[in-house]
């Protein structure tokens, strides 16, 4: 997977770029319309990341330059400056998501597998959580030949996590992901905690849930071999 | 009061002082003028009688036995008479002329009358010359109610005359407040146009505006361009620093401990950039950059919202109760902003409730608006804070550090950008809780 990040702060970059590296994407970096525009037309990306506000030049140009070059690259189009017009201009000219700044790596990465799935329709769209069977196409999570019936907001958390499976993923990343950007007067709700143990116990009805941990004073933890 | 009343008023009262002095003397010169006509005639008969006298002698007048002599015309308006005087006054030959009222024939009449003293043939004498004044008084009495009738008639001649004039007058004014000032919502909006009129001040009056909105419009786009930039440029090492800890975090081998700060830290940037957003989202909906264009349906956004918040009535074991009729279309609105609206006051009777209490949402439609009330049996809040749980960074509960006080600023503004009211019932008003009531106005 060959992903082009186009962001004029160099630190934010380099992050991006540390972390999809770690999780197998080959990355390339432009620091500037122009030389993003040269990567975009000689190269071939799975993922473009545009920053909209490029010294030189605006990322919204650029996408629509390579829309309309023919480039079918999943475009993510990131932003810091908050203005709705963004969003709406950048999907109109056929983005195919829009993160704003800041945003957490793990739903960057839950975003491009997102994509992915939608462009290339996978065929094979479950994932296997010890003994529960989770498919991600039809929403359902099965034990054998029991559904069981879980919230959108539960699903959502079970997939999240399996997505990043092994890894401890915080109250914050968790809340994020599943309440967005909604803006949340408070900052230190744990609400997620009502639905994780909503989750457990639905689970356990069925089979063994140990394999959702809860990780002290941080977060959670699906573990999975 | 309008000016053009004002005007009018001034005018008319200013007139109505003019005539009234006018109306007061007049009466007076007339009098005047009257009085130098009859004096003038008695003289003159003085004169004739005077000649007569000298040509004649008294006894030619025919004295009767007193010595005296009286003669009236007709209608007693005219008269002449000599009586015999005893004393000799002390200005003697000098001309009086006096009113007097005269009993004659049982009819008293009020005369002019001129009298001089004469001595003739060793015998003191008096002559009075009368004029009847009575029918001057009735003349003066008619021209006096005749003026001031013409007077009044001219008055309110006048006052509607101005009336009509002054409202020609300021019709430039009229549309300068009117579709300049309060039609404009939003100084963006504003369109700098010369105005229809030749009275000087009222050019320069909306030249001064002009100039004014022009300012305002600046300042405004300055603003916007500033809380843009301010929120890249906070934003941008937030951003470095999330992801930053995020591929710390994501580093094998690192201790229990060290993740937990780091997780700390995630959370302090996390309540950083929602404070951060929360300004941008406010000033953005001061700054006019919502489109205000879509309908929604209040009951069905209840419902989702409530669906968004169900972790927390659960958490609390609060029972919410719900119960909406009538239309609860609303439009024009930004469904994004109601959304965060009706969401912030629910999340917020949900913090201030207690556990294992009840809200109570309620949709009620009115003539001109669709009611939604949202109250809870929370611990309320103190009548003198009512007025103030609007403002930013407010929290009424010393233990409540688990919110940064801008839900409800967010939802004032809101409110605001869609000429939606909100009531607070709150204090001793209600046994326990508070109660919000948002009026959705129905557009005309």
């Amino acid at each position: 997977m060959n992903v082009l990040i186009v962001e004029d702060e160099r630190q934010l970059s380099h992050e991006i770029e540390i972390f999809l590296t770690k999780q197998g994407y080959h990355c390339d970096v432009a620091f500037n319309g122009k030389s993003a525009s040269e990567k975009i037309f000689i190269n071939s990306y799975d993922f473009v990341l545009m920053d909209i506000g490029l010294p030189d030049s605006n990322g919204l140009q650029l996408l629509k330059e390579a829309k309309e070059g023919g480039k079918d690259a999943a475009f993510i189009m990131l932003t810091a400056r908050g203005t709705i017009d963004d969003k709406i201009s950048g999907l109109d000219l056929g983005a195919d998501d829009y993160l704003a700044k800041p945003f957490s790596l793990l739903e960057l990465q839950a975003r491009m597998q997102a994509i992915l799935r939608r462009k290339h329709g996978l065929k094979n769209n479950t994932i296997q959580i010890s003994d529960f069977l989770m498919d991600i196409q039809n929403r359902t999570v099965n034990h054998g030949s029991n559904q069981i019936n879980l919230t959108k907001k539960e699903f959502d958390i079970l997939h999240y996590m399996a997505l990043h499976k092994n890894r401890v993923i915080t109250r914050v990343q968790l809340t994020e992901h599943i309440w967005g950007d909604v803006l949340e007067d408070d900052y230190e709700s744990n609400y997620i905690d009502v639905h994780m143990k909503n989750l457990r116990k639905k689970l356990s009805q069925y089979g063994n849930s140990d394999f959702i941990e809860t990780v002290r004073g941080i977060g959670y933890r699906l573990n999975m071999s | 009061m309008k000016l053009q009343l004002k005007f009018a008023l001034y005018n008319a009262l200013s007139k109505a002082i003019i005539i009234l002095a006018f109306g007061l003397a007049l009466p007076v010169v007339i009098e005047q003028v009257v009085y130098n006509h009859v004096d003038d005639r008695l003289n003159a008969r003085l004169d004739k009688m005077t000649l007569m006298i000298e040509r004649g002698g008294v006894n030619e007048i025919a004295l009767d036995q007193d010595c005296s002599f009286s003669s009236y015309n007709i209608f007693k308006e005219e008269y002449v008479a000599i009586s015999p005087l005893s004393r000799m006054p002390d200005d003697f030959g000098k001309i009086h002329i006096n009113n007097s009222e005269r009993n004659i024939e049982n009819e008293i009449l009020k005369h002019r009358v001129l009298s001089q003293a004469f001595i003739y043939d060793n015998q003191l004498y008096n002559l009075e010359i009368g004029e009847g004044i009575s029918s001057l008084d009735h003349l003066t009495d008619t021209i006096r109610e005749f003026t001031l009738r013409m007077m009044l008639i001219i008055i309110l001649i006048f006052i509607f005359l101005d009336f009509g004039f002054v409202q020609i007058l300021l019709r430039p004014f009229r549309k300068i407040t009117s579709q300049k000032l309060r039609n404009i919502r939003h100084p963006e909006n504003f369109v700098p146009m010369p105005i229809q009129t030749s009275t000087t001040e009222f050019i320069e009056l909306n030249q001064e505006i002009n100039e004014m909105m022009k300012k305002i419009q600046l300042a405004f786009r300055s603003e916007r361009e500033f809380i843009t930039n301010v929120s890249h440029e906070l934003l941008t090492p937030v951003s470095i620093l999330r992801n930053r800890i995020e591929n710390l975090m994501n580093e094998s081998g690192i201790p229990n401990e060290v993740l937990s700060q780091l997780a700390e830290s995630q959370k302090t940037l996390s309540r950083l950039t929602r404070v951060v957003r929360a300004f941008l989202y406010i000033s953005k909906i001061e700054n006019d950059q919502y489109l205000k264009n879509e309908s929604v349906n209040l009951h069905e956004l209840t419902i989702d919202v409530i669906s968004e918040v169900e972790e927390r009535l659960e958490e609390k074991q609060i029972k919410l109760e719900k119960n909406f009729s009538g239309d609860a279309d609303f439009y024009p609105c930004n469904k994004s902003l109601i959304h965060t609206l009706i969401f912030n006051i629910i999340a917020n009777a949900i913090k201030y409730s207690l556990p294992d209490s009840k809200i109570s949402v309620t949709g009620v439609e009115s003539n001109s608006s669709y009611k939604i009330s949202i109250a809870d049996e929370g611990v309320g809040i103190e009548e003198q804070n009512i007025p103030h749980i609007f403002d930013r960074f407010r929290r009424f509960r010393p233990d409540d550090t688990m919110s940064f006080g801008l839900g409800l600023p967010i939802v004032k503004t809101i409110a605001e950008f869609h000429g939606i009211s909100i009531e607070v019932i709150g204090g001793k008003a209600r046994l326990k809780g508070t109660e919000f009531i948002i009026g959705f106005p129905k557009s005309q």
